[in-house]
């Protein structure tokens, strides 16, 4: 295991007033879930361009068309366009989930005090296969064929790699003291961060040794 | 922080207490826990709201510090909505100090206005303006900034600075305009009322006025001698000389501030310092050891003269004496004169400062208790008595909806 400090390149907002509780990229802009709705930001110069009125309690992630959303208990389809639910499923921590994130045709939803990344059929939320983290898990994010999450326990906030399929840690980055990490998502070498109640999204440098 | 406890913290952020219980009723991990606890003081069961988030404190663990400061500080509010003041204090600065060094100055700022809030409860006023010139409220999220700048309005209320009291409850109305918490905009108003009342009534020779608080400041500042019976005091400019432990000598130069520059005979002195006796050589020769007394008091801004039938006040440098009495005095007016100083007094001691019986105090505190103009706190022999200062909003409970993170 390769353990160092998360080097944050960025920091954005802090976004009026709200928390950030989940983070996802469509490849042109950064979507944030902030309680009462979901916002997206251009990560250029962090001006928010599109606001949608859409309930959004924890993470957030995009499948190349539409946004899941969680809120509440449940994982809700939306149409980035339009803001509309197209439709929603059980989210399989029945609201303990925090992060989320779409990979090869999956959903991938943190359970965030039972310490497990959930795989699930985005169609019926059934869940696939579970993998075992050693810490509260909050933002997960798949990036080139790599498993990522974010971890925060008593006061204490890391980014983490894992063999998806032992969970077993591969690469942790720390945190600086009093910044967690609720949300995640990478976007080639960058790693967006959200914040929490702070406000704010961090965008913070993937190693490079980590790849390969 | 996950899902339902990120929307039960934003129902309660909402003033929507019972949707956020809805959210986490059946959960009893931590978070969980100490918004429930918070939901429920909100909903007014104080008892188990205090035993949830002890609850939550213990599940957190002796690693989860910010959380634990967290809970020890919604405690420390429930408390003090209860006017239960025995709340152990170390125990919330020590939480406020937690929260400094991690960062978490909306907290820390809201622990501390918490600590200051119950200073001006138990009347050490003094201490409170020092914590709040300290304080740097900009942190506070809007209704604890409410609060917090009625706490400033009280002080100045009490310490006559009628212009600083506006701007503290402009900027009061201000911040609550950003939510919509009714009790705090009837504490508002409530205190801006005060401010147009009469709050005390002139006497000077034989015109007498009712006065508004800054016509009181500006006769304070005045260059008149004022004997002010609404706090047992006479003052002069920045001089003041403090009777509230004084009654008998306040007595006689209430009587002579009332006749100056005449004359008040023997007779009728006695009568009123002595309650009512009949006046006999043994009160002529105790009369004139409390008027030896009240010169050295008032030396520098009186003189007490002996003329052929009694004694006269005389100002020093031809200056005009005034009278200062509650707008309508009552027979409880000097219980309510010596607690005008914002201390807490103890009803023993207010029996022996004014040299009544006990049971002659607690009858008045009882019925100006009633009349809401006095509260108190405490029970038994603890039981402590005062003015409000700052208006009731301490049972307002403010707790904001904290989460376990960040």
């Amino acid at each position: 295991m390769v353990r160092a400090a998360a080097e944050i390149i960025r920091e954005y907002g802090p976004f009026e007033g709200e928390q950030v509780a989940g983070v996802t990229h469509d490849g042109r802009q950064v979507w944030i879930a902030t309680g009462s709705s979901i916002k997206a930001f251009d990560p250029a110069n962090g001006d928010v361009k599109r606001s949608l009125d859409v309930p959004a309690h924890a993470g957030t992630a995009f499948d190349g068309k539409h946004l899941y959303q969680i809120a509440e208990a449940r994982i809700q389809k939306v149409d980035p366009d339009s803001g509309e639910i197209i439709s929603t499923i059980p989210a399989p921590a029945g609201g303990g989930d925090s992060g989320l994130a779409w990979a090869e045709g999956s959903l991938w939803v943190g359970a965030y005090r039972d310490r497990k990344i959930h795989q699930i059929d985005p169609a019926t939320g059934q869940i696939l296969r579970s993998i075992p983290c050693t810490r509260f898990v909050t933002g997960v994010t798949w990036v080139d064929g790599e498993l990522w999450h974010g971890t925060w326990e008593d006061d204490v906030s890391d980014i983490r790699r894992i063999d998806p399929a032992t969970g077993e840690v591969l690469d942790q980055l720390d945190m600086p003291q009093g910044t967690g990490v609720s949300g995640m998502e990478a976007n080639g070498d960058t790693l967006y961060c959200g914040g929490g109640p702070s406000g704010k999204v961090r965008a913070v440098r993937r190693p490079k040794r980590a790849r390969g | 922080m996950d899902s339902l406890i990120s929307a039960a913290a934003q129902a309660l952020a909402a003033g929507d207490p019972l949707g956020a219980l809805n959210r986490v009723a059946l959960r009893d991990d931590p978070p969980a826990l100490a918004l429930r606890g918070i939901a429920m003081a909100r909903l007014g069961d104080v008892i188990r709201a205090k035993a949830l988030l002890r609850q939550a404190a213990r599940a957190f663990g002796a690693k989860a510090t910010l959380a634990r400061a967290r809970c020890t500080v919604a405690e420390a509010e429930i408390a003090l909505a209860a006017r239960d003041l025995t709340w152990p204090t170390k125990q919330l600065a020590a939480a406020r100090e937690i929260l400094e060094q991690h960062g978490d100055r909306t907290n820390a700022a809201y622990a501390r206005s918490l600590e200051i809030r119950r200073l001006v409860l138990i009347g050490h006023l003094d201490e409170a303006e020092r914590g709040l010139a300290d304080l740097d409220p900009s942190p506070l999220p809007p209704a604890a900034r409410t609060v917090y700048e009625l706490i400033v309005a009280g002080l100045a209320l009490r310490r006559l600075q009628t212009k600083a009291a506006h701007a503290a409850l402009e900027r009061a109305t201000r911040t609550a305009r950003q939510v919509r918490i009714p009790e705090l905009q009837a504490e508002i108003e409530r205190a801006t009322a005060t401010l147009s009342a009469p709050a005390a009534r002139v006497i000077q020779g034989s015109e007498e006025r009712l006065l508004q608080l800054d016509d009181v400041e500006a006769l304070f500042r005045s260059d008149v001698l004022i004997v002010d019976a609404c706090r047992l005091a006479v003052r002069l400019g920045g001089q003041l000389v403090a009777m509230a432990r004084r009654p008998v000598l306040f007595a006689i130069v209430r009587q002579l501030a009332a006749r100056a520059p005449a004359d008040v005979p023997r007779a009728e002195l006695i009568a009123h310092a002595f309650r009512g006796k009949e006046a006999d050589e043994s009160h002529r020769a105790r009369l004139r050891v409390e008027i030896g007394r009240l010169r050295r008091l008032l030396k520098g801004m009186a003189e007490i003269n002996a003329t052929r039938d009694g004694f006269a006040l005389l100002p020093c440098e031809d200056r005009t004496v005034a009278v200062l009495a509650q707008p309508i005095e009552d027979e409880n007016a000097a219980v309510l004169a010596c607690l005008a100083d914002g201390e807490a007094w103890s009803s023993s001691g207010l029996a022996l400062a004014l040299g009544a019986s006990q049971r002659t105090v607690q009858r008045a505190l009882d019925a100006l208790a009633l009349s809401g103009k006095v509260q108190s706190f405490g029970r038994g022999r603890a039981q402590r008595w005062t003015c409000p200062v700052v208006p009731e909003f301490a049972t307002a409970l403010l707790l904001p909806a904290w989460s376990s993170l960040d």
